[in-house]
């Protein structure tokens, strides 16, 4: 069996192995004929290609060595407007441009993630740059854009594969990997998923390396059992059970050593509340708190107190549930 | 004969701008101010250097002062500043751009938070008359430019704002360890870390520390620091928290915050650590912990936009609204904590007894322990306790230092190793570092666990070191 990361391996070069969003791949091929693109806002869930699609185009555009002439860039990871602007502006001024196409193009994932006030700024820098340099920015939600920019762009909206489409991707993965994978295990995945390519590719390698050969719903389930997020459980627990001080403790250890964000914890806190056995009229009311802290994380600036008080809050509940 | 001993907080002070420990950036902002008086007089006449005590703030001063050959005239909290002593000790110098002998100068305005409105009466508008008037570079200096925003709203305006951060704790430990090397003492590296963790960013203590359990000696031991203890900044931050956490209204609470013994920052993280000790009833918990919140999006705003002046809510909110929540505790949240962690250590009920001292809590051996020592120990440091050789006794202080350094220091390593991880798999990918550790790091572990072939071919496919292998594997 050939192992590298199955994501990858499969992940379409060109626009023609994209197998879904079939509209919007016809227009991407329009532009590659034309030789010309406009600036690019592609919307949409994860793992539904918005990034194969721009790259497959890049690829089509420019050749096999098109990482000359593209840029990525996760807005999530650059810490302020200005890194952006210099980024760019080194990018568009230096980089090298291709015979046979005037302009370079520039990826902005997660751009719905910056804030309105570095969106003004991005949108300044792709007037200023936009003879050389085009962008396609990358997002979950086109509301979280601002109306400048999403008149500047041409919007695509991505959609979730279809269970059709999906099925017969990891089908064909399983087949090209010498995998028996189960109707049972299809559906599984196909549940599981809810559409999102990259995470059913990654459920099913993660089967085959826990179960090897032959894959069932029961080996795809015990995958899921291993994702699910136990420490975020056993700090719910320790509220309700009224111990605050060691559900810190392991609030302290999920922000700080596993690294993950507040904004990430908070979700899956929440997804853990909604399917807890606690009695159904605190879920509503704990909807509400867990609501306003997330509002709250955008406004403080020490994540940690703002999840410490809804855990304040929770271990409150635990106590007047027990009464 | 030896010289007379200078202090090592002067004889370790930067001579240039290389020596500078970190804030580069903006040592480079006001090098660059610095320089333009040299062609001319820029726009802004002053900077105004803020940030937390013993940065480096008066330190770049002096320093850059001396690498571009600047005369510097010095004025602090020591100078009675009414406009008539200031304009005495400034004179007629601000009027010309160079001295007869051709020198340049600079007047530094240091010590600033300590002008107060009714002693240096006019203090502030003669500086701001000065700072108009210069044809000379004007700098001022303060630890704490949100608390007094209100009274220097005029000279901010006046001025180019550059702030000066805490010095990262392994800055901290390496300047340190620097030190002792060059004073040729031998300091245990957990002593060196304990005091550089002690220090919270601050250098010049940081130093202090070091020049206290070290001057003189050859070799220093991690006891001797825990024994130094946090000394006055210490004490004043227990009789704090013990205000705070005591009031019976609004305005004795706010207080505290007045003092400029500790700032508000550390404060806060004080308070936050310790709210759950003392107001143990869930009800008064929830309550405390939702006003410090809330402080907390206050400072947000303020540090956003940029108006301080919503920084009264924070202070009022995080001070006043904690001590306010207090009304179903009975304050045993420790005693209880610790009882119950030394129970389960499963030693016989008459091992120790818990009592309560002036500052903290105390447990006293009632029998020989032998090796339950080593146990009980490991427990009661754990909780922030130590063990007092001279009494006989493990000492439990009231409140525990904030944990947020101490933790960020103890995973300092696993999680440089998870960071270059992360960054490896988010480039293959195309996808977000925060993606990246949230949906495709659990899968890696899988692998890392199940499939040895398949993690192998991983390691190689990510170019991974040691460090990032065993992350996956723990």
């Amino acid at each position: 069996m050939c192992s590298s990361l199955w994501t990858e391996k499969y992940r379409p070069q060109t626009l023609d192995e994209i197998v879904n969003q079939s509209e919007i791949v016809s227009r991407m091929k329009k532009f590659v004929k034309e030789r010309n693109i406009p600036h690019l806002l592609f919307v949409g869930p994860a793992g539904v290609g918005k990034t194969t699609t721009i790259l497959a185009l890049s690829r089509d555009l420019f050749g096999p060595s098109y990482r000359n002439f593209v840029m990525e860039l996760n807005a999530s990871d650059e810490r302020g407007i200005n890194v952006i602007r210099e980024k760019v502006k080194s990018f568009a001024q230096t980089a090298a441009i291709s015979p046979e196409v005037p302009f370079k193009i520039l990826i902005m994932d997660e751009a719905d993630s910056l804030t309105s006030a570095a969106q003004h700024a991005l949108r300044r820098t792709m007037e200023i740059y936009t003879k050389t340099c085009r962008f396609c920015l990358i997002g979950n939600y086109s509301e979280n854009i601002i109306e400048p920019i999403q008149s500047r762009c041409s919007v695509f909206r991505f959609s979730p594969l279809s269970e059709q489409d999906l099925k017969g991707r990891i089908r064909s993965i399983s087949i090209k990997e010498n995998l028996q994978l189960l109707d049972e295990g299809l559906d599984a995945i196909y549940e599981a998923s809810a559409g999102d390519v990259r995470k059913a590719i990654n459920l099913l390698q993660a089967a085959a390396a826990v179960q090897g050969g032959v894959i069932d719903d029961v080996s795809i389930y015990s995958v899921l059992g291993q994702l699910n997020p136990t420490r975020i459980r056993e700090m719910v627990k320790l509220c309700l059970k009224g111990d605050f001080l060691e559900a810190r403790e392991v609030l302290r250890s999920l922000l700080i050593e596993e690294g993950i964000a507040a904004e990430d914890i908070l979700k899956l806190l929440y997804f853990e509340i909604l399917k807890s056995d606690i009695a159904e009229e605190w879920k509503v009311k704990l909807s509400d708190t867990i609501g306003e802290v997330d509002y709250r994380l955008t406004q403080g600036s020490r994540p940690e107190i703002q999840l410490s008080a809804l855990l304040a809050k929770l271990t409150l509940a635990g106590e007047e549930m027990h009464r | 004969m030896r010289n007379e001993p200078v202090s090592w907080t002067i004889r370790f002070r930067p001579k240039n701008k290389k020596e500078i420990v970190d804030n580069k950036e903006s040592v480079e902002r006001f090098l660059s101010w610095m320089k333009s008086w040299v062609n001319g007089i820029p726009e802004k006449h002053s900077v105004f250097l803020y940030g937390p005590p013993g940065v480096g703030k008066t330190s770049t001063v002096l320093a850059l002062a001396r690498d571009l050959g600047f005369d510097v005239i010095e004025v602090n909290a020591s100078d009675y500043r009414t406009s008539k002593r200031l304009e005495e000790i400034v004179g007629r110098s601000i009027s010309l751009s160079l001295t007869v002998t051709g020198k340049r100068r600079v007047i530094l305005f240091d010590e600033m938070e300590g002008i107060s409105g009714r002693e240096d009466e006019g203090g502030i508008s003669e500086i701001m008359k000065i700072i108009k008037e210069s044809r000379i570079p004007v700098v001022l200096i303060s630890n704490s430019i949100q608390e007094n925003w209100e009274k220097f709203l005029p000279l901010i305006s006046l001025s180019e704002l550059i702030e000066f951060n805490s010095i990262p704790f392994k800055d901290v430990l390496n300047w340190l360890r620097d030190v002792s090397t060059k004073v040729g003492v031998k300091v245990e590296e957990e002593a060196l870390e304990l005091i550089a963790e002690r220090s919270a960013g601050d250098l010049r203590s940081a130093l202090n520390d070091l020049e206290t359990v070290a001057g003189g000696r050859t070799q220093v031991t991690l006891e001797d620091v825990i024994i130094l203890g946090d000394r006055d900044r210490q004490t004043y931050t227990h009789e704090a928290l013990m205000k705070i956490f005591s009031s019976k209204s609004v305005k004795e609470a706010r207080q505290v915050i007045s003092s400029s013994y500790i700032n508000y920052d550390e404060l806060f993280e004080w308070i936050y650590e310790n709210i759950p000790y003392v107001l143990n009833d869930p009800r008064d918990l929830s309550e405390a912990l939702n006003h410090l919140a809330l402080a907390d999006i206050f400072e947000g705003r303020a540090n956003r936009t940029q108006n301080y002046t919503l920084i009264k809510y924070m202070f009022t909110l995080m001070t006043g609204g904690v001590a306010l929540s207090r009304k179903h505790s009975d304050g045993t949240g420790l005693y209880r904590r610790l009882e119950s962690r030394l129970l389960n250590l499963g030693l016989p009920p008459n091992s120790f007894k818990i009592s309560d001292s002036p500052r903290g809590l105390s447990v006293k051996p009632s029998r020989y322990l032998g090796n339950d020592w080593r146990r009980i120990n490991e427990t009661i440091r754990k909780l922030g306790g130590y063990w007092r050789k001279t009494e006989k006794i493990w000492f439990l202080p009231y409140f525990r230092n904030p944990q947020y350094l101490p933790n960020l220091k103890r995973t300092w390593y696993i999680r440089q190793a998870r960071d270059t991880l992360i960054a490896k798999i988010s480039k293959y990918c195309h996808v977000s570092t925060r993606v990246a550790l949230v949906d495709l790091l659990p899968y890696l572990k899988i692998v890392f666990e199940k499939d040895e072939m398949m993690a192998r071919e991983f390691s190689r496919l990510f170019e991974l070191n040691d460090k990032e292998e065993n992350y996956l594997k723990s």
